[in-house]
């Protein structure tokens, strides 16, 4: 419900003009689709974790890091799948799978 | 196992039930055939894992079954679902972009209890046990001064597991790694105040006070805004 809740956050700041992107854990994959949110990252966490293991700073980092990218570079509707990366280095690259429309 | 327990009554105790687990709610979600099937198999990863101690298998056991649990049924309606969706550019580039944050995690500051329902001190078992109530209410959107430290950040929330996001707020409420962005010039900046509220909340309301928080975000010079729901 908390994935719904922001969901309908960010189609209402979209609509009035703030650009939005939002970090999912992959147990709410589907949710993004279904309320067709413009930007977004699916993170391999369990929930309650979205950008990573307490204590894991190199990885919310990185996490971070792609979805405020997206900000930059997605032009239309763009949803990136992190695949898992246990320990991050900082500053690091992750690449993800992309999917737009 | 209780005298005379079920299979079905036992997993489906995880959820709000006598085993009240959070981070295993989603057990209540699965059929009776693939809880068995969870269970029976995360039997045999842990054998592994005895053997090679190699964790990881474990974690990822959970986390599939995590999101096969929340998928929906073939042919299911979903009521939050839309045919499309609003996308707006980003006004300016990212390191010149002024970044808020707003989450659904229930952090909010040691000091400055949103007091739900009145209830000023409201425990996290005390939010668990009255999640019914918060489902119905409207949302409280609480603001955190962008320079707040992670120890003076609390969090309560009956939805989910907050034991990671009460260790290492970053790992829900990432406000100290966008500082540390903005202090590297990746971003222009961090809106002063952060948000966050409880997610589990009505949607009919989510959807009613929405317009007005966009306009704190506004109010906080926002150019984009990061999500984060838990």
């Amino acid at each position: 419900m908390c994935h719904v809740s922001v969901g309908h956050v960010a189609r209402v700041l979209e609509e009035r003009g703030l650009p939005t992107v939002g970090v999912y854990v992959q147990a709410f994959r589907h949710v993004v689709d279904e309320m067709v949110l413009p930007r977004a990252v699916i993170t391999p966490h369990f929930m309650g974790r979205p950008l990573g293991p307490p204590g894991d700073a190199a990885r919310q980092r990185a996490v971070l890091e792609v979805a405020l990218d997206l900000l930059d570079s997605a032009t239309t509707r763009t949803v990136v799948e992190l695949p898992y990366a246990e320990k991050t280095q900082a500053g690091s690259s992750t690449t993800g799978r992309v999917s737009g429309q | 196992m209780a005298a005379g327990e079920t299979f079905e009554e036992f997993k489906d105790s995880f959820s709000y039930g006598s085993r009240t687990d959070l981070a295993f709610k989603f057990l209540k979600k699965l059929a009776p055939d693939d809880a068995a099937r969870f269970f029976a198999e995360l039997l045999t990863k842990l054998g592994e894992t005895v053997d090679d101690g190699d964790a990881r298998r474990l974690v990822d056991h959970a986390i599939e079954w995590q999101a096969r649990a929340y998928a929906p049924a073939p042919g299911e309606q979903r009521p939050w679902a839309y045919d499309d969706g609003p996308f707006t550019p980003m006004p300016a580039p990212l390191a010149d972009a002024r970044i808020a944050l707003l989450t659904s995690s229930g952090h909010f500051v040691a000091g400055a209890d949103p007091a739900p329902f009145g209830a000023a001190g409201m425990t996290q078992d005390e939010a668990i046990a009255r999640i019914g109530e918060f489902i119905r209410a409207a949302p409280d959107l609480s603001e955190i001064p962008a320079a707040t430290p992670p120890g003076d950040l609390r969090v309560r929330h009956g939805g989910y597991d907050i034991r990671a996001a009460e260790a290492d707020p970053d790992a829900a409420f990432p406000l100290a790694r966008l500082r540390e962005l903005a202090a590297e010039g990746h971003i222009g900046s961090v809106a002063d105040p952060a948000f966050s509220f409880v997610g589990a909340t009505s949607q009919k309301r989510v959807l009613a006070t929405a317009p007005a928080w966009a306009d704190r975000l506004a109010a906080a010079g926002a150019d984009a805004v990061l999500l984060v729901p838990v």
